[in-house]
């Protein structure tokens, strides 16, 4: 399927139709994955999808419209349909499309192996996820999943102003969610990874992981309310990190809806604290020559030592406040238009090992689970969330802790962080190391 | 969309090497959505989205495989693809059609397409006027409309053909309040398995009053307090309770792997006497409601506790047929690009008979819960959250004050068993629940019902709170 030459039809249908300026974008994809139980294969999903989003501008007025057939008349249905969503929009100057611009095209994103490598292997590695949880301990006794997965994508763009790209990708993961038990009591645990290299995929790592995970937790018990020093493991600081993703685009900022408005060249948090977008991030699940828009990708330190140095735009938020766009414009799929948001996301890592980091507290608690993060608030920063993880006496893991609750407010969080560690781990495009937070609120019995 | 024939043949490639059942699952879905932010009609979005996915089951494994192409000869090639994926040895079937007749249950009476968009834009506009004209504390509100048609096909080797037209629409308002550097959100929303009389029931502008006016008392409120105390939820709150703490332990899948608390307890009591839980997909209009699930299985309400007692299991056809149990018509996906899961419908606790009143009358001291945010559950322990999007302070009986920044976490069948009164007044909430990175449109609902105890964290730390004394700030940082 040449779906260049179907988005530049797109837009010649667009144009003649009467669109100022239009912008499609094609984007086709096939998946496989696997999962494994008890060694056998217990769902194989094969996918291939494809469809367009068309953008059209009439007079600054923006209309969209989408389409998973990509036959001719379904082209016209769709432009059609997105000058008709036009019409009934609000006019705004700075609804403009990016000139064509230079991009490198020196990125690695397309992995020969992964399409290679027959089905047969791809299972063994599911299996493998399954066979290293079950290895790890013996009171692993279920696994709800272990599964492979690989994803391979093509992306055309084209727009009106004579922007044209188009780029392939793929990448590969594991992922492992198992059950341990002992006496009637279950905890369960999880483990992925996500890698644009087949070779490097750590399946055995992440099965021991998921293992270690849920056998660790067993016993666990809760925690009487106190305020002591916090941990959280690099997924649970992604996810506090992820917090606050929102607040660092600049259409947050231009909405009154940021965090850190009006912020910029202030310490806003910690100067442990160093976060970075980078849409060309070596290896990164994100990476892309262009954004969404067409724009070329970036590296943007947003967070310096504590000190707030810039804002991610796409190409409006740019236009309305006369800057550059970062190549920020993301689009989750062709059903959407480029809205502003983060590529590969991060905290720089520090110096110390985890050991290090921990050994100094004398009591503690090293989160490694939080529950209802989706429920905090990225406009105000409050969160309150259930946390389980293990307690920390004189700088070592002792015994499982569960049923606590944490609550605060994102910014007073990240302002209390007094060191993290070296071990930064991406989660697919997000990522943190180990973070230390001076002293916390926690509830429980 | 295709013919009888045709389906056939395609069934009878997915099943031509091995394999106990194969279907296919075919979807057109179209879609409109109206965003106003910023005092602008930002977004005016339409899309259309087809697809087909197909499915051989042999025991307990499952090959899918799906594709946007519906032409007879893609289809086939991909039954022939998920052929190569079924086990053990190939049955002697033949595949004959019919067309299941079941008659909807209820009609829509103004359907979105035959709206004009402009229309659907200005009850966008007037929402966002009415919200913003509240107070001048007001600093931004999203009103965001959506509609979608979603028609469905399910034909499988046992010789069924279930067709299905999914129609629902939604209105959602988030508004958000500052006052000096604080910022408060508020949110509502409405939405039913409804064309435009969806705005008959709700009134859109009433919708934007109750969010902006949930900003604007979480302005007003203080810090909630921590730790555990008595909670009353109120019957308007919504059920995301009895979704995390109940609902998603009594999917099979979930129970058959032993992730769930409530595997394997059929009979025994699981809460308290005055508990009764139900499913029910068959609720005229509901949010959650549809007349055959994604697996062509007529829609049904199950009981799954009643007063105290397990009753069943929510299942879709592979569960049951493990269990060798009847599926109960709760096998949903989110669209072709997904394999059907036992999902809940509508999922609410029953209506006791105390008066919503003397419930508050008779707490002497809690948290009062008049609207609840998201929540979630890991199933396997039964530890649940949710969050409280609207909170109050009970005193001797009486509400004094707005709490904020509350989540209330327990243990399902422990909070179960703590139920002590539910009230006549059973309210529901629609929303979207997650599970397996897929989403299923629901409702959740429960009267005013109050909990002996919960963990409450809030920002909060009482002064007579022994634990917090007791803690001293030690300068860990420094090395020694």
């Amino acid at each position: 399927m040449n779906t260049l030459e179907i988005a530049r039809q797109a837009v010649e249908i667009a144009q003649k139709l009467g669109s100022k300026a239009t912008e499609a974008y094609i984007l086709h994809s096939k998946a496989l994955s696997i999962e494994v139980n008890n060694q056998e294969v217990e769902t194989l999903k094969l996918a291939e999808i494809s469809g367009v989003g068309i953008k059209t501008i009439l007079d600054g007025r923006l209309g969209f419209a989408y389409s998973s057939a990509l036959d001719r008349s379904s082209l016209e249905e769709v432009v059609g349909q997105s000058l008709a969503n036009a019409k009934e929009t609000t006019p705004d100057e700075y609804n403009v499309l990016p000139e064509p611009g230079k991009y490198q095209e020196d990125l690695d994103l397309y992995d020969q192996r992964i399409g290679e490598v027959p089905v047969e292997e791809k299972i063994e590695q599911a299996r493998l996820v399954e066979r290293s949880a079950r290895e790890y301990d013996p009171r692993v006794k279920r696994v709800r999943k272990a599964s492979y997965q690989d994803s391979e994508y093509y992306v055309s763009l084209v727009n009106s102003l004579g922007l044209e790209s188009s780029y392939r990708g793929n990448y590969c993961g594991v992922g492992a969610f198992v059950v341990a038990e002992d006496q009637g009591e279950v905890q369960t645990g999880w483990s992925m990874d996500i890698n644009r290299k087949y070779d490097q995929l750590q399946a055995a790592k992440a099965g021991r992981e998921a293992g270690e995970k849920a056998a660790i937790m067993l016993g666990a018990t809760t925690v009487g309310s106190q305020r002591v020093p916090i941990v959280f493991d690099p997924y649970v600081a992604t996810e506090f990190l992820d917090l606050m993703s929102n607040g660092l685009t600049a259409e947050a900022v231009q909405k009154g809806k940021s965090l850190f408005a009006g912020n910029l060249g202030q310490q806003v948090v910690s100067s442990a604290l160093t976060i970075i977008d980078d849409g060309r991030l070596e290896n990164g699940i994100d990476s892309a020559p262009v954004d969404g828009e067409g724009v070329p990708t970036s590296r943007n330190v947003l967070i310096a030592e504590g000190v707030l140095q810039k804002f991610l735009y796409n190409t409006y938020t740019a236009k309305k406040e006369g800057v550059k766009s970062t190549g920020n414009g993301i689009r989750c799929s062709f059903k959407g238009s480029a809205e502003v948001g983060t590529t590969n996301f991060f905290i720089q890592p520090g110096v110390v090992s985890l050991e290090e980091l921990l050994a100094p507290i004398e009591k503690g608690f090293y989160v490694t689970e939080v529950m209802g993060m989706h429920t905090a608030n990225p406009i105000s920063g409050d969160f309150s969330l259930g946390a389980s993880g293990i307690w920390i006496e004189k700088g070592q893991k002792t015994k499982p802790v569960r049923g606590v609750a944490i609550a605060g407010n994102i910014l007073e969080l990240m302002e209390n962080v007094d060191l993290v560690a070296n071990d930064l781990r991406f989660f697919g495009s997000t990522g943190a190391p180990t973070v230390r937070i001076k002293g916390m609120s926690i509830s429980g019995a | 969309m295709l013919e009888k024939a045709q389906l056939e043949e395609i069934l009878n490639i997915a099943l031509s090497k091995a394999g106990d059942f194969a279907d296919i699952y075919l979807e057109k879905k179209k879609v409109n959505g109206v965003v106003c932010e910023e005092n602008k009609l930002e977004r005016v979005v339409s899309g259309y989205d087809v697809g087909a996915g197909i499915r051989v089951v042999s025991g307990e494994a499952t090959a899918y495989a799906y594709t946007n192409d519906l032409s007879l000869a893609s289809l086939k090639e991909v039954a022939k693809v998920v052929s190569q994926g079924a086990k053990g040895s190939k049955k002697d079937l033949t595949i004959d059609l019919r067309k299941l007749d079941n008659p909807p249950f209820f009609s829509i009476k103004e359907r979105p397409e035959e709206v004009k968009m402009e229309d659907k834009a200005k009850l966008v506009k007037e929402a966002n006027e009415v919200a913003r004209s509240i107070d001048q504390r007001v600093k931004q509100v999203t009103v965001s409309y959506a509609d979608s048609v979603q028609q469905v096909l399910i034909a499988n080797s046992e010789g069924s053909i279930a067709e299905d037209e999914r129609i629902r629409t939604r209105f959602v308002v988030n508004s958000i309040a500052a006052q000096g550097k604080d910022m408060q959100t508020g949110f509502e929303s409405a939405g039913a398995a409804m064309g435009m009389e969806l705005f008959e029931l709700f009134d859109p502008k009433e919708i934007a009053t109750l969010a902006t006016k949930r900003a604007l008392l979480m302005l007003e409120a203080k810090a909630a307090p921590s730790g555990k105390m008595p909670v009353v939820l109120a019957g308007e709150a919504g059920g995301t309770m009895i979704h995390e703490a109940c609902g998603h332990g009594m999917e099979a899948d979930l129970a058959q792997k032993g992730l769930s608390v409530y595997a394997n307890k059929k009979g025994e009591q699981v809460a308290s006497s005055v508990v009764t839980v139900i499913d029910d997909a068959t609720m005229a209009n509901y949010y959650g409601s549809y007349l055959y699930d994604d697996e062509g299985v007529k829609s049904q309400k199950t009981t799954l506790i009643e007063k105290g007692e397990l009753k069943g299991y929510l299942y879709d056809r592979l569960t049951a047929t493990q269990e060798k149990a009847q599926p109960t018509g709760n096998g949903r996906r989110e669209s072709f690009q997904h394999r059907p899961l036992p999902r809940m419908s509508n999922t609410y606790l029953a209506a006791g008979e105390t008066d919503p009143e003397e419930i508050i009358r008779q707490t002497k001291k809690g948290i009062l819960v008049k609207r609840m945010g998201g929540g979630q559950v890991n199933t396997a322990n039964g530890d649940y959250m949710f969050e409280v999007s609207e909170g109050y302070l009970i005193e001797n009986g009486e509400i004094t004050r707005p709490v904020r920044g509350a989540t209330l976490t327990g243990n399902g069948p422990e909070t179960l068993k703590l139920v002590e009164m539910v009230g006549n007044d059973v309210g529901f909430k629609i929303g979207t629940c997650g599970k397996d990175g897929q989403g299923a449109p629901v409702t959740s609902g429960q009267p005013t019902m109050s909990i002996k105890e919960l963990i409450v964290g809030g920002q909060e730390i009482e002064d007579e709170n022994p634990a917090w004394r007791e803690v001293s700030l030690r300068p860990y940082w420094k090395r020694k």
